[in-house]
Parts: structure tokens; sequence; C-alpha cells
């Protein structure tokens, strides 16, 4: 019997030891805490990304992708364009059938704009109508969530399932996967395809390596965007409406408010805009900042460091000698921006950004007088219901030291180098930048590139917002843009990107933020990152 | 001999075919047979990653690579790097502050509310049990989205009861770096709820005749928790400890979720596995981030070896000679 206990506290060791090994093999196998299994954690983070996605999209317009079945036919293959409701990011969109005989390419959407619900009905019925239209091409969309479309395109990339194309992308976006582009130019040279319609913007993504990496599709350019009711209840005189010399130009012409339009001005009229719970406005000595009901002004999701640095000026990280330098009005900016939030209590801070008022969406809550955004912001103008809002419009960009910058985001897409199919993606992406672009551009709430169609694609917007939106107003800011842009490529871009985007969260959350120490302290950490 | 099932332990007496005969090895082939897709499983869903992933850490792989440059070896530079990078160190600093709360809380909150849980003047204890474990049946994710409201600081719930209760400037309880741990903290007793059913089965399973005894020896509450409920519980203690040690090692989702992958405020809830995330998924620095899950391994299995050898002061068997 001894022999059989000493058998038996073996055994048990034997087991503690598997045991330790698998919980700590466990530990390392993906699983993330005790209570959740290894699908489950995955499952909730995708689920986490889309609801905190959707916080934004709350706000927006809801139209519901139907994903509708094709019907069956013959010998086509049907594809699913988009896997389960919850497949890593991936979302459902409509299925398409790849026909018989037909060169399947697959788009890629997701990682600028394109995948909201919203977006995805419209995009499906432009990709039928293009496989409708000729019998080589089968173009399958892949819709993907933002949120994780860096990761997944990325998986895809490194597995050796790269989508054909991609887009549309930023700057930003498209830096991430910098060397994953095919050169565009044999292609253009051997299809004809006439670029010099886009003007100088023909060789904006032209790399002097790798040669022309992208074809312009669609323009951002940024203005003001302000509430006119809640103008209109504190009698104040909205925003100008167009730009003078160089840009300056007055507000509040022959009223006691007028002056120049610069950020003093707008910090002046955000003060009067923001209102707390009692009434008081920001310039009462009585205002209480813990119960603010209204708010003058925001940077509506332009919040990224560099984008609302630029504001008071284009710059860049990059100097001539390849060190690392914040830019001194963007460190202005920064102050600026933190004194509106923390001190004058006319910018919702984190908190209040998140709070249920205002949604995660402020200017579209409507307690936000005015917000400096772009024109994809056009997405996100919508009633619960989703009606257009129309209590807003357009006005011009202050100017900061007599310099008006209108930051401009662009879009572009691109086709990756191991396609095995470029002239197909080549013919598609031809589509895309032609008889598709009025819809697709509507769809992103995107100014088109090409100038021949922009008139139609504002009687389109005019047709969603019935005040009568000043767009010339934001057109007109594509003559003062960022030069260098805010999302300019840079060494090591992913990390010297997510080192100053973390600038962000202490700026809009804490008031004892020292600005200058972080400065000093950032520029340090990127000049590690670049390697000077 | 023929063995009986279920009436207790096999003796010396007892014979199973374990030879070389033919049945036996027809029964060693049909066991492997059956075990075989889980064998599969394990090596290629498993075994071959961990190795995979050992490799890759002594390389410069990268998810996405500018332009066509190879895959390089390069030694232990990646397990350098690791050792000098702050944010590593700013992640483990983070993670061993939250464990210090964190474990601790995980034993003695739940093993609370089991121990009023199964007192028999609890009125409507079914009631109670399905109350504290319900939490854990919410989807982490949803849990976690209905925290960052409560949590608020302007409109949030928590925010609003203390201050009707009179307390004026409630604590920023995401935004400020000396609350933020604690908050996580609390949130993870949120969902405690497995533990509480754990603990529960083990104080029932104390035998009631020790409490007997020891009451006839004259043992008080205090005694009789300390040297009998504890001893007789220690093993579901030891198995609690370790399920929250590796836990912490994994503690990834609600603060990625709730507070983003930078971790603010200004690094403070940037644990160990988000730095990982930022480096593998966010950079796509491949390499490096195997390091790092190799680095967080060695870290977790040494606690887990340590807290197995420590167990023999502590933790009890019932039936185990010392």
């Amino acid at each position: 019997m001894i022999s059989n206990r000493h058998g038996s506290r073996r055994f048990r060791r034997g087991a503690s030891a598997v045991a330790a090994l698998a919980l700590v093999a466990a530990a390392c196998g993906g699983s993330d805490d005790a209570e959740t299994s290894v699908d489950d954690a995955a499952t909730e983070a995708d689920a986490g990304d889309e609801a905190e996605a959707e916080t934004e999209a709350d706000a927006e317009t809801e139209a519901e992708s139907d994903g509708d079945t094709e019907e069956d036919a013959g010998d086509a293959e049907e594809v699913d364009a988009e896997a389960e409701d919850d497949n890593g990011g991936i979302i459902e969109g409509e299925q398409i059938e790849v026909a018989e005989g037909t060169v399947e390419v697959r788009w890629f959407i997701g990682l600028g704009t394109g995948s909201q619900d919203e977006q995805i009905d419209a995009q499906d019925e432009i990709v039928k109508t293009f496989n409708a239209s000729q019998d080589e091409v089968t173009l399958v969309p892949q819709y993907v969530d933002n949120a994780v479309a860096s990761d997944v395109l990325a998986t895809q990339i490194a597995g050796g399932d790269a989508p054909d194309l991609i887009g549309p992308v930023g700057l930003a976006g498209s830096n991430a996967f910098a060397g994953q582009y095919l050169d565009l130019d044999p292609l253009v040279a051997s299809s004809g395809y006439d670029i010099d319609q886009f003007g100088d913007a023909k060789d904006v993504y032209r790399d002097p390596v790798d040669g022309l990496l992208g074809i312009p599709f669609a323009v951002f350019p940024s203005a003001i965007f302000y509430n006119t009711e809640l103008f209109d209840e504190a009698g104040l005189p909205y925003p100008p409406a167009e730009y003078g010399d160089g840009g300056i130009t007055m507000y509040g012409e022959g009223t006691e408010f007028e002056g120049e339009w610069n950020y003093d001005k707008l910090e002046e009229i955000a003060l009067i805009l923001s209102v707390d719970s009692n009434g008081n406005d920001a310039t009462s000595a009585e205002y209480d900042q813990s119960s603010i009901e209204q708010f003058g002004y925001v940077h509506q999701w332009t919040e990224d460091p560099a984008a609302q640095g630029s504001f008071f000026g284009a710059g860049s990280v990059v100097q001539e000698d390849g060190s690392a330098a914040i830019p001194e009005q963007w460190v202005a900016e920064w102050k600026w921006y933190q004194n509106m939030v923390h001190v004058n209590g006319a910018t919702p801070n984190a908190d209040y950004q998140a709070s249920d008022a205002l949604a995660g969406n402020a200017f579209n809550s409507g307690r936000v007088a005015m917000a400096n955004t772009h024109l994809w912001y056009t997405c996100c103008l919508f009633d619960e219901d989703g009606n257009a809002r129309t209590n807003f419009n357009l006005a011009a960009v202050p100017n900061y030291e007599g310099t008006v910058t209108s930051k401009l985001h662009g879009d572009s897409f691109r086709i990756h180098k191991d396609t095995d199919n470029p002239e197909q993606t080549f013919a598609a992406l031809q589509y895309l930048l032609e008889e598709g672009a009025l819809d697709l551009l509507t769809v992103y709430g995107a100014a088109p590139a090409r100038e021949d169609i922009r008139e139609d694609y504002f009687a389109g917007l005019d047709e969603i917002f019935t005040q009568g939106v000043n767009w010339g107003v934001i057109m007109t800011g594509l003559d003062y843009p960022d030069v260098p842009n805010h999302e300019a490529n840079m060494p090591n871009f992913l990390e010297s990107d997510a080192l100053i985007k973390e600038f962000s969260a202490p700026l809009m959350s804490d008031p004892d933020f020292d600005i200058d120490a972080a400065v000093a302290e950032m520029e340090a950490d990127l000049n590690a990152i670049f390697g000077t | 001999m023929a063995t009986t099932l279920f009436a207790g332990s096999p003796d010396e007496t007892d014979t199973v075919d374990i030879g070389d005969g033919r049945l036996a090895k027809r029964e060693r082939r049909r066991g492997l047979l059956f075990v075989s897709p889980w064998l599969i499983g394990l090596t290629l869903f498993f075994v071959f990653p961990i190795v995979a992933s050992l490799v890759m850490s002594f390389t410069d792989y990268r998810l996405v690579a500018d332009g066509d440059e190879p895959t390089k070896f390069v030694g232990l530079e990646n397990w350098r790097t690791m050792l000098g990078d702050d944010n590593v160190r700013n992640g483990l600093w983070v993670t061993a502050k939250f464990g210090l709360l964190f474990v601790p809380m995980s034993i003695f909150v739940p093993l609370g509310f089991a121990y009023l849980l199964t007192s028999e003047r609890l009125w409507g204890r079914s009631f109670f049990r399905v109350m504290f474990y319900l939490p854990s049946m919410v989807p982490f994710v949803a849990g976690v989205i209905v925290w960052r409201f409560y949590l608020n600081n302007q409109s949030g719930w928590l925010s609003r009861l203390l201050r009707g209760a009179g307390w004026e400037g409630t604590p920023n309880f995401l935004n400020d770096k000396n609350w933020v741990l604690p908050t996580l903290v609390f949130m993870a007793m949120w969902g405690v709820g497995n533990s509480i059913i754990i603990f529960i089965a083990a104080l029932n399973g104390v035998p009631t005749q020790l409490y007997e005894a020891a009451k006839i020896d004259g043992a008080g509450k205090w005694r009789l928790f300390r040297d009998v409920t504890w001893p007789m519980i220690s093993p579901i203690t030891f198995y609690n400890v370790i399920i929250s040690l590796v836990g912490l090692g994994q503690y990834f989702l609600v603060p990625f979720v709730l507070l983003g992958p930078e971790g603010p405020p200004e690094g403070a809830s940037r644990f160990y596995t988000m730095v990982f995330f930022r480096e593998t998924f966010s950079f796509f620095k491949g390499g490096y981030g195997a390091a790092l899950a190799w680095g967080m391994f060695i870290i977790v299995f040494a606690i887990t070896s340590l807290l197995f050898w420590s167990a023999k002061f502590w933790v009890h068997y019932e039936y185990e000679e010392r």
C-alpha cells in the first residue's frame, strides 16, 4: 500500500506539473482571462471594436444592409462577399457571384471610409452595375470594420492572401502599408487612361522610387461647420461665408462683434455660445464648468495632434536633417485648444464628449455651435431616425497670425503589388474613378478629385441637406491646404504616428497637462524612433 | 481479477493488460486512433505555433514588410531590445501594480461572498447565488461598454450618485492615473461569479464533523475558519490563485475596450499585453512581438512554478501524507 501511495503522490505531482504547464501554456494561448474562452475573447474583442465604432455610427443614418442572396445562376460560383456576421471585423455584405470565365478581383474596403452600414448597400449596387457591364472581371467587395481593417489587411498580406484592390484610403492609412502598392505607370500607359484630367493632383501619390502608387479619387477640404439655431438663439452673426484676399476675412461686419476672423475671434464667439445648466455663458464669472449644457467649439474628430496642430499652420515633425521637431504653430494650437477645453470650458473635454449628451458625435448632438472638420463629416449629420440635419451651414476657416489653413484629406485606391490580375484590377479601378465615381463619392461624403463632376456631386448633397449649404466655401478651402500634409509619411511611420497620437488623451482629459514638457519628451522619443 | 467500476482505487492485485500482447497493442492503436484528432489539432494549432513563435522571436519578421526585404535571423536582438524597452518596463509595472490589488481581491472577495451565500441564516440563497453569478453571463465587451457609461465623470451614474451623496469633485475614474487601476480592479470584481460558485462548492465540501469536533473543543468562529475551513478549501484557493495569475498575465480585453491600446492616462493602464498588442498588431513587428509573448510566458511560468513549490507550505490535501 505504501508503494501505492508513493505512486499516487508521484501521479499527483506529475499531474500537477502537467496541469501547471497546461495553465501556463493556456496563458500564451490567447484566452483573455480566466473566465473567458479563446473564442469568446476574440469574439468579444471584435464586438468591442464594433461597439466602439457604433458610438460614432449611432448618430448616423441607419440604412440596413439587407444582405440579400442572389438567385441561383447556372454554373456561377457564389462567393460570399463577406463571411459571417462577426468574422474578425469582416462585415456582411451582399453575395456576389463570380461568373464563369471571369477573373475575380477582390476589393478591400475599410482601411479608410466605406464600411459603415449605410455605405455598404450603395457600394454593392455600384459593384453589381460594374459586374453587369462587362464579362471579364467580377469585382467582389470585402467590407472590413475600420477599427480592425489595418490588422485584417496586414494578416491577409502576411498570409499571402492580399486583396487586389484597396481603398479608398487616405495618406495615413496608406503609409502604414508603404511598399505594398503596385506602380500604376505601366497600367496607365498600356490602358491609355487619362490621368491628366486630375491636373497637378495626378502626381500626389507618386513616389520618386516606387512610381505612381495611386490615382486621386476624392478630396476632403475642411471648414467651420456651424449650428445656425444656436447662433440665432444667441443673436450672433454667422461666421463668414467666404474667404477674402489671402484667405483673410471678417466676422460680423457692421455689428458690435466685428473683427478679423481669426482664432481669437472664434474663441470670443465660442465663449458666448457656451452655456451651463444655469443659463450662464462662458464669459460669466458664474459659469459652471461642471454642468455645461452647450459648447461653443470643437475639433470634430480632428483631435489627432498633427491634424489639429495644422489648423494653426502646416508643418512637419521631420526636419531637413532628418531629425524630429514639433512645429511651433502646432504647439501654439495645442495650448490654445487646452485653454478652450480646460480653462474656458468652451470645448467639451474627453468626459463630456463621451457623455450621453454628446454621444461621441459632439456637433451632431446639437449642443456644440461650431466645429472644424472635413467634408467627410457630412456622413454623420443625421438624427436618430436617419433624417439629415438642416440646422447647419459652412463657413470659412479662421486665420492664425495671417495664415489660413484648410486642412486637407485625400483618398485614393491602391492596387496590391502581388495581385495576379493587374490589368483586370486596373479596369475595375478605372470604373470606380469614372462611371462609378459620382455615386461612390456621394456615399463617402467626398468631393471629387475630378473637377468636371463636382457640380453634380454637390447637387446630390443638396438633395440630402435641403437647407442650402454653402458648399462653395469648403471647396475654396482647397486653395489653402496644409502643405506638407499632416498625414505625410515619416520615418517609422506607425510608431511615430502612434507616439504623436498619444498626446491627444492627456490634452483632452488632464487640465494640468504640461504641454511644453510633453513636447520635449515627444521630440526626444521621436528622434529615438527616427534613429537620429 | 476483474475490476469493478467506481469501487475505489485499484489495488496491486488489479490487473490490466499493459504488456505486449496483441490485445494490448490493438487497444493502444485504437486508443491512439481515438485521440488522434485531438493530437493532430494540438500539434497543428498549438505546438507548432508555439515553436514557430519561439523561432520568430529570433528574427526581424514583420507582418507587413516595407518592400520585399526577406526576414532575417537577428539572434538575441529582440530579447535585448525587450529588456531595455521603457514601454515593456512600464507594462510590467502596471501589470504588477494591478496584480497586487487584483489577485488578493479575486480570492478574498469571492470567498467572502461565498461565505455569505452558504450561510444558513440567509434567506433566498439560491436567488442571491443566481444574482451574483449573472454578471458572469454578460458578454465582457457589452459589460465594458456599460461600465464606460457608468463611470463617465460627467453623465455617469456612479459620479451622479456620489455627487448626490454630497461628494463634490468626484474622482475622474478613467482619466486620472491614480484612479484608473483601482477602477479596473473594481470592475474585475463584477465578474467574480465563477469564483464564488467554486468557493461555494468548496465550502459545502468541508466535512461537517470537522466543525462539530472543533466546536466541541471550544473553537470560535475565527478558529473554525483558520484551522478548519481555510486548510480544507486551500486546494480550491490554490486553484483560484493560479487562475487569477494566469488571467493577470493575459489581462487585456477590458482596458483595451474601455481605454484603447495607448493605455491612457499617460500609460497608466498600458498593461504588458497592450504593449505586446501594439508592437505586434499596430506596428506589425512580429518578431519582437513573439519575443514579448515569450517574455510573458517565462514570467507566468516562473511565478506559477513558485506557487506550486510554495503549495507544500500552505495547501492542504486531505489524504496526502507529508
